[in-house]
């Protein structure tokens, strides 16, 4: 086929920009986590060393816990409200849509932005008790959640009403006739269908609350005492931070990419088992 | 009580806890509102209540924001950016893509599971040399970053361009080729506005990410030109201490774009998420 | 015709593409030789004059200055980003000894400069065996400042607990405590909130508690062991004890005591705030250095009047205190890029020699930067006005020990903010004091 030979022009462009801006700063990462350096000129191979600082850097567990209970919990809240509201939303009530507009609407805010609007009004509740967010991690721990729930709420209920109008209206109204009630009606028809959509909505809350950077920057900037750094935010602080630190920042950062890959493998193999069994 | 009256109370009570909601996800925003109309040592004060005589402060945070800030430009930096970035990764890959789906053979297969891979990779890995790589090939430019934006949306684009071709049939691809469109006559002429749904939903997603990035602009060119979320992060030390009115008036300076453009093209931006979730 | 046609557009693609990199890149192309200047500038609150300088510069010598600004507490982060560009700071800064050992690799030797032979005391400038590395443009002084208005309103009282009758008579801690506390009691009738301003605890605020207010006690540990600079003498120190932890939490916890704002409330706080504060008279006194001045006059409803405005050594409460100054010295030393073209060195030490010595760069310095000098080519007539920096001239003069910026040698950023983020957890009463202490010592050895 004539295709073949256009590979310049088709393909070049994409792949040059991919290969500067991805390919080979992804190679150098891996490289460079085995060696200590400020520059790259004058990296120096030290083994495994930086993941041995890396493993025993009490910030870096703190953030990695940090990390996991913030996105348990986060995901537990975010899909269960958004699933709650899409049901109320696909009752065929009237001006539903003005709802689900402005539900949506913090999605599109950026996380820095959100960042301040969520300090400025936690802090302004809190100082009836005469302290702020970084008073103690748990603070700013429920801020993120908080935070998390406003943006991502809308964006999952989006994709859960999308699921819930693509069951046909028979099946629930036989269901009916058959006698079961709501709850029934809700585990045995409508969850087993919208199981695409929780397995998506589930992916994308999971890997948005476990690379969360901009939110926590604004909100806490990790705060009292690195007590709130996430991952992201933690990798950062090693690596712009501290000076002598750049090869355990990137160590933090290959092992950081590690768990989510190993995140994203896990959710798509399920994907791909309920595909098959469908 | 009746069936219609049970409905009736039912739809009552759903409506007024969505309103509730509503109103919930709405206060922030408002929140934010009054307050960048009011004395820059009011606001931590006293944030929930309306501008009085005393701390009302008109339009200062606005003149003292936008001349910190320098938000004029970063608007132009971020709408500049935005844009040119979506347009070269709407067109760029949906080109890549089409070609990866047609020339079926060991190195364009490999080549779709090298750009599906780096979706999963998170910034952090190659924050550092991605910047150092770029700085070196004097790329630190806003049209620069455009390339970088390029390089880094590929994975998602190009996956879910050919998530659509797959589904594409080939005759009147073919059938223009007889015709004697070459390859390139023939992508823009007959396979592009096939690809129109999915080119939309590529390009909300991909401007919803680019308008709102800190990090990437921030080491790459955030020292000379300064994109919104980097200008209002900047505003908390830029000057040696935070300026809270300065910061309220940028939070309502930087929403507001967004949300006339979400009220102008919700329809869209709703499915394109749709779509993009789904084959996401 | 087909292979011409591919041939030619990928040819355009890749053109126009090299062109996206290459489009408003570095003017070196197009204007060779003559070197450019990239200052990264340390100083957020000069931002917008460093901005009008170079306009200047470019308008008298035709030569671009880049003046980049990092947000406050981000010089460090900010500078290794700028630094590991092919387009990297020409001119840059570093905070002293400490800066220049994690930096010597970019520094270039600076001893055949007019700009070093223009300094008064050559020995201010960061230097060791083989060069010059780091010279300093300003001197600068920091301790308790104090609103003398209402300093007399208090000791004008009836029932005033203290037998002095002037400020200038605290002489010591235990005189400054007395005064504190009373004035403290009789807030409602002087009109003030709390005798001290808010200690702001903010992220990226706390620097006049990790620096300034913790270089005295060091100072004076250090002082106990050689009669040498504290700065040179604290450089080695790889542990330190932190001897005089009592005496920093004596003034420490007066300032929270006594001050505007609910402990719990203070990491809400920044600089900016305590500084407005003191400018609308809610409190009597707040520590902080000369270059504040701008951000006290700045503010509207200034209740402040400047000759109202003077200085109080920070006592903390040590043997023989009685004869200490404030804490002189400076953290701002300029370093060239050793890797930067040899064009652009040159620009970059012409354009520093023509701010410090020209007619219209010192105007500059002296009238819109405020900077007292320590240049040689500064007349005594050409000193900031401002009431700050007059206090400032003056104690130098004075018969007392000014103290050096012994901070200046303390370990990096790390360090200053674990330090920082421990006293906020003192101050909001989730540890005590002897965590604060425990992680001075710890995080010093690390970070040495």
């Amino acid at each position: 086929m004539a295709l073949k030979k256009y590979f310049p022009v088709f393909v070049l462009p994409t792949l040059a920009a991919f290969t500067i801006a991805f390919a080979v700063p992804f190679i150098l990462g891996l490289f460079l986590s085995f060696t200590e350096f400020t520059t790259v000129i004058d990296a120096q191979w030290v083994g495994v060393s930086n993941y041995i600082r890396a493993f025993s850097n009490a910030d870096f567990l703190n953030a990695l816990w940090f990390t996991v209970r913030f996105t348990v919990v986060s995901v537990i809240t975010v899909n269960v409200i958004a699933f709650a509201l899409a049901t109320l939303l696909t009752k065929g009530l009237k001006g539903t849509n003005i709802f689900r507009t402005t539900f949506f609407m913090p999605n599109l805010i950026g996380g820095i932005v959100l960042g301040y609007i969520w300090q400025l009004i936690i802090n302004g509740v809190l100082r009836f008790f005469d302290v702020t967010i970084t008073y103690d991690p748990k603070y700013g721990f429920w801020g993120l959640v908080i935070l998390m729930n406003w943006q991502l709420i809308g964006y999952m209920m989006i994709i859960y009403i999308a699921g819930i109008q693509n069951i046909p209206t028979d099946l629930q109204d036989a269901s009916k006739v058959d006698g079961a009630n709501r709850w029934q009606t809700l585990r045995n028809v409508t969850i087993p269908l919208v199981m695409p959509s929780i397995t998506i909505c589930l992916f994308l809350t999971i890997t948005n609350s476990f690379k969360l950077f901009d939110q926590n920057l604004a909100l806490t900037a990790g705060a009292p005492s690195k007590q709130t750094a996430m991952l992201a935010l933690d990798i950062y602080n090693t690596f712009y931070g501290r000076i002598g630190w750049e090869g355990v920042g990137q160590a933090k950062a290959v092992i950081f990419f590690v768990i989510v890959a190993v995140i994203s493998f896990i959710q798509l193999a399920l994907t791909r088992r309920r595909e098959i069994e469908q | 009580m009746s069936t219609k009256e049970k409905n009736m109370l039912g739809r009552t009570l759903i409506y007024i806890v969505l309103t509730v909601i509503g109103i919930a996800f709405l206060s922030p925003v408002f929140i934010v509102l009054i307050n960048s109309f009011k004395g820059k040592f009011f606001i931590s004060e006293e944030p929930f209540s309306l501008p009085d005589k005393d701390t009302f402060a008109g339009l200062e945070n606005y003149v003292s924001g936008l001349e910190k800030t320098g938000f004029f430009s970063a608007f132009g930096w971020s709408l500049f950016i935005t844009v040119f970035s979506v347009l070269a990764i709407v067109l760029f890959t949906s080109m890549t893509a089409w070609y990866i789906v047609r020339v079926k053979n060991k190195f364009t297969k490999a080549l779709y599971y090298v750009f599906v891979f780096s979706m999963i990779v998170p910034f952090q890995m190659v924050m550092f040399t991605m910047t150092k790589t770029a700085g070196e090939l004097g790329l630190d430019t806003p049209w620069g970053i455009v390339l970088i934006y390029l390089g880094f949306g590929a994975g998602l684009a190009v996956f879910m361009f050919c998530g659509f071709l797959k589904s594409v049939p080939l005759e009147i691809e073919e059938a223009a080729m007889i015709d004697g469109c070459n390859p390139v006559q023939t992508f823009f002429m007959v396979v592009f506005p096939v690809l129109k749904p999915t080119a939309i939903t590529v390009a909300i997603l991909n401007a919803m990410w680019i308008w709102n990035d800190y990090l990437l602009p921030y080491l790459l060119i955030g020292s000379e030109y300064k994109t919104i979320p980097v200008a209002v992060q900047y505003l908390r030390g830029g000057y040696g201490s935070v300026d809270m009115g300065a910061l309220m008036a940028m939070l309502v300076l930087s929403i507001i774009p967004i949300i006339i453009f979400y009220l102008f093209c919700q329809k869209y931006i709703i499915k394109g998420i749709v779509a993009g979730a789904v084959k996401g | 015709m087909k292979r011409i046609t591919a041939i030619l557009i990928s040819v355009a693609v890749v053109l126009t593409l090299a062109a996206c990199g290459k489009t408003d890149n570095k003017p070196d192309t197009n204007a060779p030789q003559a070197g450019t200047v990239y200052f990264l500038n340390f100083k957020p609150e000069v931002a917008d004059i460093y901005k009008e300088i170079a306009a200047k510069y470019k308008q008298e010598k035709g030569v671009d200055v880049k003046v980049v600004t990092a947000a406050s507490n981000t010089y460090e982060t900010t500078l290794k980003s700028e630094i590991a560009k092919a387009d990297a700071p020409t001119i840059f800064q570093i905070n002293g000894p400490v800066g220049y050992r994690a930096w010597k690799n970019y520094c270039e030797d600076l001893s055949d400069t007019k700009l070093y032979s223009y300094l008064t005391d050559k020995d201010l400038a960061v230097k060791d065996d083989n060069g010059v590395y780091g010279i300093p443009y300003v001197v600068e002084g920091y301790g308790i400042i104090y609103n003398n208005a209402i300093m007399q309103k208090y000791f004008a009282l009836r029932d005033k607990a203290v037998s002095i009758s002037k400020a200038t008579d605290i002489k010591d801690f235990e005189t400054l405590k007395a005064v504190v506390e009373d004035m403290t009691k009789h807030k409602k009738e002087l009109g003030i909130d709390g005798v001290f301003a808010s200690t702001s605890m903010g992220s990226g605020e706390q620097w006049r508690w990790t620096n300034h207010l913790a270089s005295v006690p060091v100072y004076y540990e250090m002082k106990e062991d050689s009669d040498d600079s504290t700065i040179v003498s604290t450089l080695d120190e790889e542990e330190i004890d932190f001897s005089n932890s009592k005496q920093f939490r004596n003034i420490f916890d007066l300032y929270l005591n006594n001050s505007v704002t609910a402990k719990g409330l203070l990491s809400g706080k920044t600089v900016d705030n305590a500084m407005a504060e003191f400018a609308l008279g809610k409190a009597a006194m707040v520590q902080n250095g000369n270059w504040a001045w701008e951000q006290i006059a700045n503010v509207g409803g200034n209740a402040v009047k400047a000759e109202d405005v003077k200085y109080l050594p920070i006592y903390t409460g040590v043997e023989g205190e009685e004869k200490q100054g404030l804490c002189i010295g400076t953290e701002n030393y300029l370093a060239i890029n050793k890797n930067a073209s040899a064009e652009d060195k040159k620009a970059s030490i012409e354009f520093l020699e023509w701010l410090f010595s020209s007619e219209t760069g010192k105007d500059y310095v002296v009238n819109k930067l405020k900077f007292i000098s320590p240049f040689n080519t500064f007349k005594d007539d050409e000193m900031p006005e401002d009431p700050l920096a007059k206090e400032i001239l003056s104690w130098m003069k004075k018969d007392v020990n000014n103290l050096e910026w012994t901070f200046n040698s303390f370990p990096g950023q790390q360090f200053k903010d674990d330090f920082g983020n421990a006293l906020l957890e003192y101050v909001q009463g989730s540890k005590d004091w002897s965590h604060v202490e425990k992680t001075f010592r710890t995080s010093w050895k690390n970070e040495r």
